[in-house]
């Protein structure tokens, strides 16, 4: 791989992985390993000469990544709203008219953070071979002898063929608020 | 330090890319940065497109400094997808369109004036500062991605549309050289950078597709602009090359017009229903009418597709409101509203509602692509064989993702030559990012020696000039206008004009009106016209220059003649040399005065 991609990725993995981003501050520093502290990655800065390229070990509040995700949700697609909806009341008609347009942003947002992709490529129903080191497949029914398996698909199965939910920034007293309260001004 | 990539910024009217390639690589391989970009308060993400918008925060934001990205902490001011967003629910604080300002020479583009009309207690920004705001964005991304690598030494290829005069494109380059990109800057028109996408995905396979005598309209249709250029297959020693004929004039109309028009008349079916949308639904119902024009005018359309606005509280089902809309409401509202059946002799019906305009964005009031098309066809072709038959179509822009729309502009083009109708190069599938790609992979080739466009400037220019004569008083001296670049003139090359000798007063500044031409193709430096048509020949800018009281000169004034240079990056100078000692002074423009 290529100096230029692997730094690319490195970015990456920095920007959305705290782990990574302290293990890569462990590096930059020459260290041997310190406890962990979340560490600043260094993007938008102008770049700087090599002596001062250490990383900035700044405290800042954090949030979980799975409420990140959860905002993002609800901020394209609504997706909170909806599920905190008591639905009994509401004709299938009803709920399928508002589902289609949840459902068309909900997966454009895993399309574009986990850029979501089918592990199997056969059809479902197809008799398959499940490979011997089958950390990725699941096998049910009866299970006997060696592997490889041959067997029926009966699901496809799913994978994330990347990682990317957004960074927070924002300070602790918002650090749990999936949708802000939104008030408009009247005049 | 020797540059190690060629880096293409397509500064978009609505979206902005960029999009880089190595230089020590065999073959231009293109890729397309993304862009971490504030996608909420407090929340980054990276998208491949940044929205060339720009939201102006206020105070308590500031404060909760809701819009640090990364190391700019503080800020009061937020571009890409969160300024975007902001733009349906706080219009007043959002910048949009700033490019379309940019190519405005009614207001003065150095002033703070956008948002346009917002009151006078929110801050405003100036086109020019909004434009170097993005491309300062975009400089950032990449040296946060490639931080051993600083842009100030990289090959960058910034494009402009066709249609720009030398003034918009003198403040384009002046945005970028503050955001700091390099002063080796190229400006490359869009339409351009939209074939050579194609030209470096294609390969040398292009040459099988083209042959010589063949014409290639690109249509670049925008979210907010329409550019149209013409470019011929010719035969140079045996090698075929491309050459630019002609540019149209700048059209501010494009997708976002159809897709407004589109839920102007949804918003009038849900009012039939009772519902009165709020301006977040209306945000919400253009997001939904850009995804039923795509469906509805793709290949296999269904005959309805449903559109529904959501609640706006938390009760979101409960609320919902939902439309059936008709295949044939939008083809008819679109297809038959943006691209009319027409030939060869329609022209756009030009109209001025009254004697009071605003001065505000100059939009056509022809909705109606296909006659623009064939306005600028005729205006290049020949008096004697008629308009210009294209043999080739090359799209542009997000609103050919809908097939209809694609194969209607080949059935209307057709309709001129009904024995071969032009033929759609295919490929360039990724009409998000072609411009941007495109300008990497035409640095690439400048730098690597591949396949060029030539044809230099698309416009003529013109001084004007004030005839002496008998002074009529309370009217205008007569106007004449001197030619001093014509159509076609090259880069890297200089013209001395050939003119009586201009007297210019010391020590005061000296203003000329200037005048350009996308269609006058038959004037030589040293051409005076006396009478032109109001359409062919636009003013834009002035220039001026303060020649210094010098002792040694005899007079109060200096007679001197012009000479025209076009540097080898396209930037246009024009400068009067003394014509009794070897002086020269450079014209700059003067964009301040010209403000209303």
């Amino acid at each position: 791989m290529s100096r230029f991609l692997l730094a690319i990725q490195a970015w990456w993995r920095t920007l959305v992985n705290a782990e990574f981003g302290r293990q890569v501050a462990e590096l930059l520093s020459g260290k041997p390993a310190a406890p962990a502290l979340p560490a600043e990655s260094a993007p938008f800065s102008k770049p700087e000469p090599a002596a001062q390229k250490q990383p900035e070990v700044v405290r800042r509040p954090q949030r979980s990544e799975a409420l990140t995700l959860l905002a993002t949700l609800q901020r394209e697609a609504r997706l909170v709203d909806f599920l905190k909806e008591s639905i009994g009341e509401y004709s299938d008609a009803q709920i399928g008219a508002a589902v289609r347009d949840i459902h068309r942003d909900a997966a454009g947002v895993l399309d574009r953070l986990f850029k979501i992709r089918p592990i199997e490529a056969h059809e479902e129903g197809a008799e398959i071979q499940a490979p011997a080191e089958a950390d990725r497949y699941r096998l049910i029914g009866t299970v006997h002898g060696a592997p490889p398996h041959r067997g029926r698909l009966v699901h496809h199965g799913w994978e994330a063929a990347r990682c990317e939910v957004p960074e927070w920034s924002g300070n602790s007293v918002a650090s749990q608020v999936i949708a802000p309260v939104e008030v408009e001004l009247l005049g | 330090m020797v540059a190690k990539f060629v880096i293409g910024i397509d500064l978009g009217t609505t979206n902005s890319a960029l999009a880089y390639a190595a230089l020590a690589a065999d073959k231009p391989q293109v890729q397309v940065l993304p862009i971490p970009q504030l996608v909420a308060a407090g929340t980054v993400e990276p998208r491949t497109l940044l929205p060339s918008f720009l939201y102006l925060a206020q105070e308590h934001e500031v404060k909760a400094r809701s819009f640090d990205l990364m190391k700019a902490k503080g800020r009061d001011f937020a571009v890409g997808e969160l300024a975007r967003r902001q733009s349906a629910e706080m219009p007043d604080r959002t910048v949009g369109a700033a490019k379309s300002w940019l190519g405005h020479s009614q207001v003065d583009r150095h002033q703070p004036i956008l948002p346009w009309n917002a009151p006078a207690e929110i801050p405003k920004i100036s086109p020019v500062t909004a434009s170097q705001r993005y491309l300062e964005h975009l400089v950032a991304a990449w040296h946060a991605a490639v931080p051993d690598a600083p842009i100030a030494q990289q090959h960058v290829v910034l494009t402009v549309p066709a249609s720009f005069d030398a003034s918009a494109r003198e403040l384009t380059r002046e945005a970028a050289l503050a955001a700091g990109l390099p002063q080796s800057l190229v400006l490359l028109e869009e339409p351009q950078a939209a074939l050579y996408a194609w030209l470096a995905d294609e390969g040398n396979r292009w040459r099988k597709q083209l042959k010589v005598g063949d014409t290639l309209l690109v249509c670049d249709i925008g979210g907010g602009t329409t550019d149209l250029t013409l470019i011929g297959v010719a035969d140079e020693a045996g090698e075929l090359v491309l050459r630019r004929i002609a540019v149209g004039n700048h059209l501010l109309i494009g997708g976002d017009n159809m897709d407004l028009a589109l839920a102007y008349r949804v918003s009038e079916l849900f009012a039939e229903k009772g519902t009165k949308l709020d301006p977040w639904q209306s945000i919400s119902l253009w997001h939904s009418c850009r995804t039923a024009k795509e469906a509805l005018l793709a290949a296999d359309a269904p005959k309805k597709h449903s559109i529904a606005v959501l609640g706006r509280g938390s009760k979101l089902i409960g609320k919902t409101v939902s439309v059936e809309v008709d295949r044939e409401l939008v083809t008819d509202l679109l297809v038959n509203g943006f691209f009319p059946e027409c030939d060869t002799k329609d022209r756009p019906i030009r109209r001025r509602t009254s004697g009071f305009q605003e001065i505000g964005l100059p939009f056509e009031s022809d909705t109606a692509i296909t006659r623009h098309i064939a306005e600028f066809l005729a205006q290049h072709g020949d008096p004697k064989t008629g308009p210009v038959q294209p043999t080739h179509l090359l799209f542009n822009g997000g609103v050919f993702k809908a097939d209809r729309l694609r194969t209607r502009l080949v059935e209307i083009l057709a309709g001129r030559s009904k024995k071969s109708p032009p033929r759609p190069l295919a490929g360039a599938t990724d009409l998000d990012h072609a411009v941007a790609r495109g300008a990497a992979a035409y640095g690439w080739s400048k730098e690597r020696g591949s396949v060029r466009i030539r044809g230099g400037t698309a416009r003529s220019y013109y001084v004007g000039i004030e005839t002496s004569g008998l002074a009529i008083p309370g009217a205008p001296r007569p106007l004449r206008a001197l030619c001093v670049v014509p159509i076609g003139m090259e880069e890297g090359t200089a013209v001395d004009v050939p003119s009586q000798e201009i007297g210019l007063v010391v020590g005061e500044p000296a203003h000329f009106r200037f005048f350009s031409s996308s269609v006058r193709k038959q004037d030589k430096p040293g051409d005076l016209l006396s009478a032109w048509d109001d359409g062919d020949v636009a003013e834009t800018d002035s220039l001026e220059a303060t020649l210094p009281k010098d002792d040694s000169l005899p007079d109060s004034y200096v007679p001197v003649h012009f000479q025209s240079k076009l540097t080898e990056l396209g930037v246009f100078e024009l400068w009067c040399v003394g014509s009794q000692k070897e002086q020269r002074w450079k014209l700059e423009f003067s964009v301040r005065e010209d403000a209303e």
